[in-house]
């Protein structure tokens, strides 16, 4: 059995490869993991009296929304609710009181999300009363709580992370002692590399950060006060923009260092921000059991049927009807051109980054200071000079090894805030793959009669009746929204999946109104009376055909003699199959076949004898 | 079909060709060598254009023409077929220079009653003959019209490679000096016979075509140069008929086009066996297998489809998932409304192709309407967004319709946009960063690398000129790809060549700039000191590097996945743990001791120091914890054989515990039994197994005992002291 494992070949080994160079695949070293650690106390629980969600509804929310959202992009990542404050205790040795772990560390799953639901709204707050209630409060405990879960987990953790959602600045009420143990954990906690930030809630009378939670949590990664300036989120949308933005450990594609010549060597890290999401690959399953299976692909010889090792096989390529042959690692080293880097060719103008030259997503760089130091100040320097004079660096760009090099366009991104609310564009280059000339096709464009200003002008209207404003996460996609729900509701034995919205549908019934007569007026601008642009092409072609139809589809007669040379020359096959079938039924040869060899083969039959 | 050329090589293989200077590669091999490059690039094109050899000056002759002793010398080599290997080597084996001389035109006369032959009864879009001669023979003139007009009803297209330069003025080249050597093929000077033949090539070219026709003319050398790359990719553009839609009454009939495309290799690697080379010698077989520990089989009848809903796993069969999945109206181009174009940020285009629409070429109507859309959107400065469905059967995407205006057509430009899934929102910390800001004279440094490496500059006529445009250079991967081939097929055997020099050259800075940016460069050195930061972890990391460069296929390790997640001691201890920590002290006690990258001394010294710490928060939890240190410490101690530490901590530990109020806690450890190590454990141990026992028993009398002597013991800084 162990031999048969060690020859184990992957089938699609080419193609994963390729894709790997698509999407960027991260290399995967452990799981990630994130606490929400909920403040359960009464103050949770109170109603804004405009009807708003209590904060604790609205952290419910949240954290189904990362439950799911962890579902569909990174189910193998681990996510734990425990509530602190709560009367009722239930954690795994149950050493702690005033400490209810809702869900211990595991992947979020159907049920989960469904538990989570069930805390929502009024009802939510009434069960939550019901079976945790309101009680003391001890913050070291309940970290201490969530240090355990951490270390009961047998699976590396390459991201930790803990969410503190709350409203009360001073848990403990002055409590000095608990106040020490709060510290002591959450300074506990941080060694073990978990990040502690806070969400904190709406208060009256503003929350105070400084008063104790600033010895709580993970400082910010570049010191300045960025995590303690913020306000607390009063929205919905702001608490789940701050849960999202810190949620998803910003992984790296890879390290590298941009050159910019000998020796001058600036370490960047490379962060792909824009992935098109796919569905995840179906597993396969025994049917009975509904166990997964595993696969194993084994290569052998047809003939001796004894296994092949891989130094046994080799690779080939058919061209011009020649097969080639090489080395697996000779077809590995066509590849490598060089060494994963960047280097710097020279600089443009911006205008000179056309917008048509796309060929696959951007990714983002941003200086790596802990692998070359003095990488950020150069960094800085080359990223402010290019943007105030509207330039973007050339690069070559060799992504990985065995990766052919491509030329991207480094294009400066400057910081940009939200009025203290946090950030909305990091300070980087963005890396704009550009084509090869291969990449190019040419295109032979219509001559077609341009419009008149008139006409324009009206088309003006329309826009500007259309107008709204585009923003890049407003559209989910249908597909995979609708295989989640699929998936769900199989998941839970619901009756039918949820509806989803299909967001990229245009709103016609709006459109229309908001249009009214400007669709008619410009019809009649540019349009003749009896032109019907709904027509399909196709029928519009057959029309146009009548006339001329016949110059389309020569009919090709072949004299007898021409044939009889082909049947001689055995050069039929030159011929195209509706001359063949032509033939044919002018010999009266009788074919049940409409393959081209087939004709070939009766016509010669017949003429030849 | 698509439409395809046909294509006549006619090369002059006559005595002439095969003269040259001293020094000089005689024509024939030029022309050979344009042979070949032109037939490699085809073979590797995997175009279906057709292509046909007809050599003259050969000593014998084979043409359908043949009679009467007319078309004498001429050799119909290879009919009109899909260029293959075999051709190629036939070039390169069959085809010498041989001792004959032929009329240029007679020649060129076969070509064309070939082209017309076997081009009966087959649509081809381009027939080409292609001329490689000298002009050394006389060529008679007197049907030179008959043949022009047969040229040009027939629709062919004639290409002349000659060993010089046709142009009185050509610049290129090198060997065009018109001399008076009057010496035929010796690459200086042009005979009178060639004088002749070029003007009379000159009026063919003319006559076809007024404009271009001596554009046609290539001297071997320049034809050389440009064919030294390999083909580019060509793909023909397939339309997409759509109508673009807004709102339920307004559309307008458009046709999309690919324009841009992340191109790829069409071909991927088979697998053959190595001693035969053959395909079908390999098999690949597929097992199922259950995960438990006889690995039973499964068979793919008994095996069902299922997906992931984060830790569930659901049976999802395929005919339910198609009936339950996303369905849609297929094909579309239908606006959802308009935006300002700086709303869509260029970095989050998404997809891999850039699509061109227009209005069909039939349609003035449709024509007119999407030219007011084009020029409202640029105008306005605005973009459509639109959802796209290439299909019914393919998901719908949502893009941006951008306007483009160029001098002779106007289109869209749709680029694909990112759904809510496909973004992640990374926040960075800010680079305006005390310590990361530049100074001013480090920016003006940046500043003058920037002018010394800008690659576009006015020349002097006020022109923009663009150094290196990147979207000229083809694909260096199937260049290369393509290059490697070849060679395995031609000279089998032997190993790779290394990658051509133009190739090379045409990633590099161009030579002006990286000569300009020297001292700039120096400059930015002096300036921003870069220090590379020697790392523990790289040895990681260039393991996992390793690992890859075994060719080990990433799906197994992703398959071995899981075990490697498996909590590994040997992985912590390889670096992870440098230090006690509070979390787990006893383990990285333990882990420490192990690794002995510390003296035990100071790792006890650390543990202790942890254990103090624990003790002061008066707590069951925390004392249960402190408990589990001593024990693993004196399990260590007693393992390495070394008592005094322990022992001499816990008889302080002891002493301590009336002034500190552990009472509680030493309850605990006298439950636990966790005593002094005596010399039956290890025999360096000062006490005796009686004494051992003694220490835990005789509790209460010791600490009358004890009490007297607080003055030594009181002080938590004082114990760690001892170690």
């Amino acid at each position: 059995m162990a031999e048969w494992n060690a020859y184990y070949r992957n089938e699609d080994d080419e193609e994963e490869q390729e894709e790997g160079e698509q999407s960027g695949e991260y290399k995967v070293t452990g799981r990630d993991s994130l606490v929400f650690l909920v403040d359960a106390s009464k103050e949770m629980f109170i109603k804004e009296e405009d009807g708003k969600p209590s904060n604790f509804d609205m952290t419910m929310q949240v954290v189904r929304s990362v439950y799911t959202s962890k579902i569909t992009s990174s189910y193998r990542d681990l996510v734990a609710l425990v509530f602190y404050g709560t009367e009722q205790s239930k954690n795994p040795r149950n050493s702690f009181k005033h400490v209810y772990v809702y869900h211990d560390l595991d992947e979020p799953g159907a049920k989960r999300v469904q538990e989570v639901d069930e805390l929502r709204g009024s009802k939510g707050a009434q069960l939550a009363a019901k079976t945790m209630g309101s009680g003391e409060t001890s913050l070291g405990d309940a970290l201490w709580c969530c240090a355990n879960l951490y270390s009961d987990i047998k699976l590396r953790l390459s991201h930790k992370r803990l969410m503190i959602f709350t409203c009360r600045d001073d848990p403990h009420e002055g409590d000095s002692v608990k106040d020490r143990q709060g510290r002591t954990k959450a300074s506990d906690l941080r060694d073990t590399g978990v990040i502690i930030n806070l969400m904190h809630l709406m208060k009256p009378g503003g929350f105070d950060v400084s008063l104790y939670f600033r010895d709580i949590i993970t400082p910010p990664e570049d010191e300045s006060d960025l995590g303690l300036q913020l306000e607390p989120c009063a929205k919905l949308e702001d608490l789940q923009n701050r849960v999202r933005a810190k949620e998803k450990k910003k992984r790296v594609l890879n390290r590298l260092n941009l050159c910019l010549g000998e020796g001058i060597n600036v370490a960047v890290g490379v962060y792909s921000t824009a992935v098109p999401a796919r569905k995840p690959p179906p597993i396969k399953l025994y049917r009975e059991t509904n166990e997964p299976v595993r696969s194993k692909t084994r290569v052998f010889h047809t003939q001796t049927g004894s296994l092949l090792l891989p130094s046994e096989l080799k690779k080939a390529q058919v061209y011009g009807k020649k097969q080639i042959v090489m080395e697996t690692d000779e077809v590995d080293s066509i590849k490598k051109f060089e060494d994963p880097g960047m280097f710097l060719i020279g600089f443009k103008p911006m205008e000179k980054l056309k917008l048509h030259h796309h060929v696959r997503p951007a990714v983002f760089l941003y200086p790596e200071e802990d692998d070359v130091k003095g990488s950020s100040c150069l960094f800085s320097a080359l990223l402010k000079r290019c943007s105030e004079r509207n330039m973007f660096a050339l690069c070559r760009f060799t992504a990985r090894r065995n990766y052919s090099p491509r030329f991207v366009a480094l294009v400066p991104q400057e910081e940009e805030s939200d009025e203290g609310k946090g950030q909305i564009t990091p300070a980087g280059f963005n890396v704009i793959y550009l084509p090869f000339a291969d990449d190019i096709r040419t295109l032979d464009a219509p001559q077609l009669p341009c419009a008149s200003q008139e006409q324009v002008d009206k088309m003006k209207q329309i826009v500007t009746k259309l107008r709204f404003k585009y923003r890049s996460d407003a559209f989910e996609n249908p597909a995979i929204q609708q295989h989640f729900r699929n998936l769900e509701a199989l998941a839970l034995d619901m009756v039918a999946p949820e509806d989803i919205e299909d967001l990229i549908m245009p709103k016609v019934d709006q459109i229309d109104t908001r249009l009214g007569p400007l669709v008619q007026e410009f019809k009649d601008l540019v349009y003749p009376a009896n032109y019907n642009p709904e027509t399909k092409p196709a029928a519009k072609r057959k029309t146009a055909d009548n006339g001329g139809g016949a110059e389309k589809k020569p009919k090709v007669e072949l004299p007898e003699d021409e044939l009889r040379a082909h049947v001689q020359n055995s050069t039929l096959g030159k011929l195209t199959v509706p001359v063949l079938k032509d033939a044919c039924k002018k010999f009266g040869v009788r074919t049940t076949g409409t393959k081209k060899q087939e004709l070939i083969d009766a016509l010669i039959a017949q003429l030849s004898s | 079909m698509t439409a395809k050329s046909a294509l006549v090589l006619c090369m002059d293989v006559g005595f002439s060709m095969s003269n040259s200077a001293p020094g000089e590669e005689p024509p024939f091999e030029l022309a050979k060598k344009v042979i070949q490059k032109f037939v490699q690039r085809q073979v590797f094109a995997e175009t279906k254009d057709e292509m046909a050899l007809v050599l003259f000056g050969t000593d014998s002759t084979k043409n359908p023409l043949e009679q009467d002793g007319q078309y004498q010398n001429i050799t119909v080599h290879r009919n009109l077929m899909i260029p293959d290997f075999e051709l190629l080597e036939e070039i390169a084996n069959q085809i010498h220079p041989e001792s004959q001389q032929a009329d240029w035109l007679d020649a060129l006369v076969v070509c064309m009653d070939l082209l017309k032959k076997q081009t009966e009864g087959k649509k081809y879009d381009r027939l080409v003959i292609v001329l490689l001669t000298d002009l050394c023979t006389q060529a008679s003139p007197d049907e030179l019209d008959i043949i022009i007009d047969n040229l040009k009803t027939a629709g062919i297209t004639l290409q002349f490679f000659l060993p010089f330069p046709a142009g009185d003025d050509e610049e290129g080249g090198g060997d065009g000096d018109r001399g008076g050597s009057g010496h035929p093929g010796a690459g200086k000077g042009l005979s009178r016979e060639q004088e002749q033949g070029l003007d009379m090539v000159k009026h063919v070219m003319l006559s076809l075509d007024e404009e271009d026709g001596l554009d046609e003319i290539y001297s071997f050398r320049n034809a050389l140069e440009q064919l030294c790359m390999f083909k580019r990719i060509e793909r023909r553009p397939t339309a997409w008929p759509c109508q673009l839609t807004i709102g339920s009454s307004l559309s307008i009939r458009i046709v999309g086009y690919k324009a841009v495309m992340d191109e790829r290799l069409k071909k991927t690697w088979i697998t053959v066996d190595a001693q035969t080379n053959k395909r079908d010698d390999v098999k690949r077989e597929t097992v199922y297998c259950l995960d438990d520990d006889n690995e039973t089989e499964v068979q793919k009848e008994d095996i069902i489809q299922g997906f992931r809903y984060g830790s569930d796993i659901v049976p999802f069969s395929k005919v339910d998932q198609d009936q339950m999945k996303y369905k849609h109206d297929g094909k579309c181009f239908a606006v959802l409304g308009f935006t300002k174009q700086s709303n869509i940020h260029r970095h989050q285009f998404i997809g891999n192709q850039v699509i061109k629409v227009f209005a069909p070429k039939d349609d003035e109507h449709a024509g007119v309407a999407l030219s007011a859309l084009i020029r409202a959107l640029d105008e306005l400065n605005m973009v459509a967004i639109v959802r796209y469905a290439y299909d019914r059967r393919c998901n719908p995407q949502v893009g941006a319709a951008f306007p483009c205006i160029k001098q002779h057509y106007e289109c869209l430009m749709y680029i694909q946009l990112p759904f809510m899934e496909d973004l992640s929102h990374f926040t960075f910390p800010s680079l305006e960063n005390k310590k990361f800001v530049p100074t001013e004279a480090q920016l003006s440094a940046v500043d003058s690398l920037i002018d010394s490496m800008m690659l576009v500059e006015k020349d002097e006529s006020g022109e923009q000129k663009d150094m290196l445009k990147v979207h000229h250079i083809p694909n260096p991967a199937f260049q290369r790809h393509f290059q490697c081939l070849h060679h395995r097929a031609v000279n089998p055997g032997t190993p790779l060549p290394p990658m051509e020099p133009w190739l090379k050259a045409a990633l590099e800075r161009p030579e002006v700039i990286s000569e300009r940016c020297q001292a700039p460069l120096e400059e930015v050195k002096r300036k921003f000191p870069l220090t590379a930061v020697e790392k523990k972890k790289q040895l990681k990391t260039s393991a996992q590097i390793f690992g890859k460069d075994t060719g080990e296929p990433d799906a197994k390790k992703a398959k071995g996945d899981e075990e490697e997640e498996d909590y590994n001691l040997a992985d912590i201890a390889e670096g992870s743990v440098t230090s006690v920590g509070s979390v787990d002290p006893a383990r990285d006690f333990r882990t420490l001791v192990k690794l002995k990258s510390l003296p035990f001394g100071e790792v006890c010294q650390q543990l202790t120091h942890r254990i103090e710490q624990l003790l002061s928060n008066k707590n069951t939890h925390y004392y249960m914890k402190s408990i589990t240190c001593i024990q693993a410490f004196r399990e260590q101690s007693v393992k390495l054989g070394k008592a005094d530490l322990y022992n001499s901590y816990l008889q302080s530990l002891k002493r301590s515990i009336p002034n500190r109020g552990l009472e509680v806690f030493w309850d605990l450890l006298v439950q636990d039994a966790v005593t002094l190590i005596s010399k039956d454990e290890v025999e360096g141990s000062t006490v005796s197994k009686n004494e051992a026992n003694q220490f835990l028993i005789t509790d209460e009398k010791k600490e009358e005992v004890a009490a007297p002597t607080t003055e030594d013991t009181g002080d938590v800084d004082d114990l760690l002291d001892m170690m």
